[in-house]
């Protein structure tokens, strides 16, 4: 089982180092489409947001702590035709081990609005999807406060 | 094992879904940021950036025809096209045309201001200058561009170097400052800068308008407090005295975060200030308001909500026009609000434009008193005339 662990935490690194997809409106049913067990946090940042890297970080940490349910997808809202820089950020911010996405449309509002009706664009941007298909929707950078109020014990 | 998975469905999933729809809505990269404005004979000019070049296009047609670009840079550099910065115009009293944009550097959040002029309405240009005499590899972006009635050339941007003296001190320090200068010789040089206000937001664009005694006044997003990202007005003096910076919204939106959404500002003769700003405290909104600095605005109204952004005003005697970008699945749809009581009062929003694909900013332009939308879109520029 430890080995079967180990593997399965080195797997998103082999599997998404540098593997940056785009996402198009044509993807979003599915990836707000409610998960089978625990929750997904779509995780949206930009290369414009200094507060996004703390945030992926915080969203980061919880993941690890919690891989049988939650999964994490990183979304950048900057076009996929930046897609040295955004690799080059999502490296030097280690983010890089997670299922990554940058918008496939500029300017961004009709895909931030496809995401989530309720959401303005302004980042960081948490998107909460759980199984049972509620969602939670938080702006800015995640207080220890909000983290433990939406996600308790950690 | 469960995570295993879990990790080979997403991979699948994500090998499935890469390919669905891609080239349909990839819009190559041009955030279709891009500022136009008519000179005093009415000949409308666009300038916008493609290439490593600002570029310049005019039309003496009222935006049905537009005549090959003219470079505003003789050579190529980067240019900020993305989220709130776009290249910007302006024309001094004799019609000399003013462009300024942002320069990315090779740091993240790094640039310059520049600024290039035309004194044969935009047949050649000077070469590009930096605004700034702080060269520092740092954060100055996200200019914005005014002229005076005395023909000053006034251009205000973010700049982070308080931010970073801040940080090298150990010393708390939010968001950005927001830095002016301007030019008393026509943009051929500008004055050393100075710091309107400390904490400022890093990411919305400056609004710019001329006040009725002549003067050009900023309204942006500011903070105040813990991360409350509310707005601020000023004056920016030319005179050597201090502006005066003063709160001008009150939401107490609090987000530590990049709203990228900027207000607009429209100031009429009669001194009322119409403006328009984003906020999200528990929902999107636009807002429309005339400014009392210090003080919460007058006549304040919601108008427009989830899926609004990027909103615009205009005023001319009594008319106030109020134009934004609406998103829904379909695509972008141009709506309108009107007043015409100086903004006691707006009528229902309505539809003016359609674009099934992609949208910049929407700009009100005004001419001989009508108003028009320059709108630019993945399917090229159009200037939509209000209907009156």
């Amino acid at each position: 089982m430890k080995r079967w662990l180990a593997l399965a935490l080195l797997l998103p690194s082999l599997a998404f180092a540098g593997n940056l997809q785009p996402l198009a409106a044509s993807d979003i049913p599915d990836l707000i489409k409610p998960p089978a067990h625990g929750q997904r946090i779509i995780a949206l940042w930009a290369l414009d947001c200094a507060y996004c890297e703390p945030n992926l970080q915080a969203l980061a940490t919880l993941q690890r702590q919690h891989p049988d349910d939650i999964e994490l997808v990183v979304v950048a809202t900057d076009n996929i035709d930046q897609r040295a820089t955004i690799e080059a950020r999502l490296a030097t911010m280690k983010m890089d081990a997670w299922p990554t996405r940058a918008y496939a449309e500029t300017p961004p509002d009709r895909i931030n609005y496809l995401l989530d009706p309720d959401w303005g664009g302004e980042t960081p941007r948490v998107l909460l999807i759980r199984a049972d298909g509620s969602r939670q929707g938080i702006s800015g950078e995640l207080t220890a406060r909000q983290l433990a109020r939406v996600w308790p014990g950690t | 094992m469960r995570y295993l998975l879990l990790v080979l469905s997403c991979l699948l999933s994500l090998a499935a879904t890469a390919h669905d729809g891609m080239p349909m809505d990839m819009s190559g990269g041009n955030d279709l940021g891009a500022t136009a404005a008519f000179d005093s004979h009415g000949r409308l000019y666009v300038v916008d950036a493609a290439d490593g070049y600002v570029r310049l296009r005019h039309s003496d047609d009222d935006g049905r025809t537009l005549s090959a670009p003219v470079e505003v840079n003789a050579v190529s550099e980067r240019i900020y096209t993305e989220g709130e910065n776009r290249p910007k115009l302006a024309f001094g009293p004799r019609d000399e045309l003013y462009v300024s944009w942002s320069q990315p550097r090779d740091g993240a959040w790094t640039g310059f201001v520049r600024f290039a002029r035309s004194t044969d309405r935009g047949e050649h240009f000077s070469d590009p200058l930096t605004v700034h005499h702080d060269h520092a590899e740092i954060t100055h972006r996200f200019d914005s561009l005014a002229v005076d009635d005395h023909g000053r050339v006034v251009v205000a941007w973010i700049d982070k170097r308080d931010m970073l003296a801040a940080e090298a001190a150990g010393k708390p320090y939010q968001g950005a400052a927001v830095y002016y200068s301007w030019s008393d010789d026509g943009g051929a040089s500008f004055v050393p800068e100075r710091k309107l206000v400390d904490e400022s937001c890093e990411c919305c664009r400056i609004a710019l308008a001329r006040t009725p005694d002549g003067n050009v006044a900023a309204f942006f997003r500011a903070i105040h407090g813990d991360n409350i990202r509310d707005h601020a007005y000023a004056v920016l003096r030319t005179d050597g005295q201090p502006s005066q910076v003063q709160r001008a919204s009150f939401d107490d939106w609090h987000i530590a975060g990049c709203p990228h959404h900027g207000p607009g500002l429209a100031i009429g003769r009669d001194g009322v200030r119409h403006a328009v700003w984003y906020e999200a405290k528990t929902r999107p909104t636009i807002h429309y308001g005339q400014l009392e600095p210090g003080q919460p605005p007058q006549h304040e109204l919601a108008i427009a909500g989830p899926g609004a952004a990027h909103a615009d005003v205009a005023v001319h005697d009594g008319n106030v026009w109020v134009v934004w970008n609406q998103v829904g699945a379909e695509g972008y749809t141009l709506m309108l609000r009107r007043s015409t009581d100086n903004g006691s009062h707006f009528d229902e929003a309505r539809e003016i434009a359609r674009s099934n694909g992609p949208a910049g900013s929407p700009q009100l332009l005004l001419k001989d008193g009508q108003a028009f939308v320059a709108w630019n879109t993945a399917t090229g520029f159009r200037l939509i005339e209000v209907p009156r």
